[in-house]
């Protein structure tokens, strides 16, 4: 083959790979907005410091429904920040369309009084709730969400709880739209709260 | 008189070893996230700057408003977020290491009163060659996009 004839092959592999990127690369982690078809998910009810809470009760509206604990040292401060920022910016008629849920997957020292008082530093319209621990696990089995306790020493009384880090957007119906990544960013979530009202 | 001379060397050495790191390593936005009501501990983030020629590892950190003050990472295994002590942060030659939420963080550990929104939490930073440096970081409410809100005001 001639110099030039290799150019040209050369430039063709670049543009079929070019090509193939535009149609198959997907960025990693999933992009937002992908559907969750295969997760069950569907109604519960958790104790909150107000009453029982279900999922049903936010029929007709969309929920954001995160599974955490008030002892998480980092990563659940970060997605409520998340979470929160993001009302913030929503208007008062698209925050009357949503319920914000946090349910604590450490029911042993998570009490509703506890959770109450924890949501609120973060906004007033969320709302914190627990239940037993066969409770929580149905709940976390239906909704594909890990937790596993760890021991650790220097953590306060002595254990930290490994856990699914992502949040849910459950739809009008109560469905599972979508779920996104820990570090979504606040301007994203807003994004697909107005797309999916 | 050589002996002396060379223990004169050895300590001048020492000394600039000593100033070393800590001289070498700058500590942009430092700040310590208020933690919400009852939470027995917080992190404190910052972005570490190695200016010299050589890899710098911070090895420990300590302040005194927490009785104890680990270096932590998170791992992110399918979506379950694990935190996780770390020997040590390695701070590359002419690179830097991001201490934001979600990633690396110095985690203040039982607190021994509750951090207020404007108390300042002097960290002190100790480094691999010995040198220490010990930065002010002010407390306030984290911003979820990693560093707080107020440092973006350009």
């Amino acid at each position: 083959m001639n110099k030039q004839g290799s150019l040209i092959a050369v430039v063709l592999a670049l543009l079929l790979l070019l090509l193939g990127l535009a149609f198959f690369w997907q960025p990693v982690p999933a992009p937002l907005g992908h559907t969750e078809r295969a997760l069950p998910g569907g109604d519960f009810t958790v104790d909150s410091a107000q009453g029982p809470v279900s999922l049903h009760d936010y029929a007709g509206k969309l929920t954001v429904l995160y599974f955490g604990y008030t002892y998480c040292p980092d990563i659940c401060p970060t997605s409520l920040n998340a979470t929160a920022e993001a009302m913030q910016q929503l208007t008062p008629a698209e925050l009357a369309q949503l319920g914000v849920l946090f349910v604590s997957v450490d029911p042993q020292r998570d009490t509703p009084a506890r959770l109450a008082e924890y949501v609120r530093f973060f906004h007033p319209q969320m709302v914190g709730a627990t239940a037993s621990p066969a409770t929580i696990a149905e709940i976390a089995s239906r909704y594909g969400v890990f937790y596993a306790r760890q021991d650790v020493a220097t953590a306060g009384d002595g254990y930290v709880v490994d856990h699914s880090a992502e949040t849910f957007l459950l739809g009008r119906d109560g469905r599972v739209l979508e779920r996104w990544p820990h570090g979504t960013s606040p301007a994203a979530i807003v994004d697909r709260l107005r797309h999916a009202f | 008189m050589k002996k002396l001379a060379f223990f004169v060397l050895t300590l001048s050495l020492s000394a600039a070893a000593l100033a070393g790191a800590a001289d070498q390593v700058s500590v942009d936005q430092p700040y310590v996230r208020l933690a919400p009501p009852n939470a027995p501990a917080t992190g404190a983030f910052m972005r570490l700057r190695n200016s010299s020629e050589q890899d710098v590892k911070l090895l420990k950190a300590s302040n005194p408003a927490s009785r104890v003050t680990e270096l932590h990472t998170h791992l992110n295994d399918n979506g379950v977020m694990k935190m996780r002590p770390v020997a040590n942060i390695e701070i590359k030659a002419k690179g830097e290491a991001v201490l934001q939420p979600g990633g690396l963080h110095v985690m203040l550990i039982d607190l021994k009163t509750p951090l207020k929104e404007g108390d300042v939490v002097p960290v002190t930073l100790s480094f691999d060659d010995g040198s220490e440096k010990t930065v002010d970081a002010p407390v306030m409410r984290s911003m979820a996009g990693g560093m707080p809100k107020m440092q973006h005001g350009h």
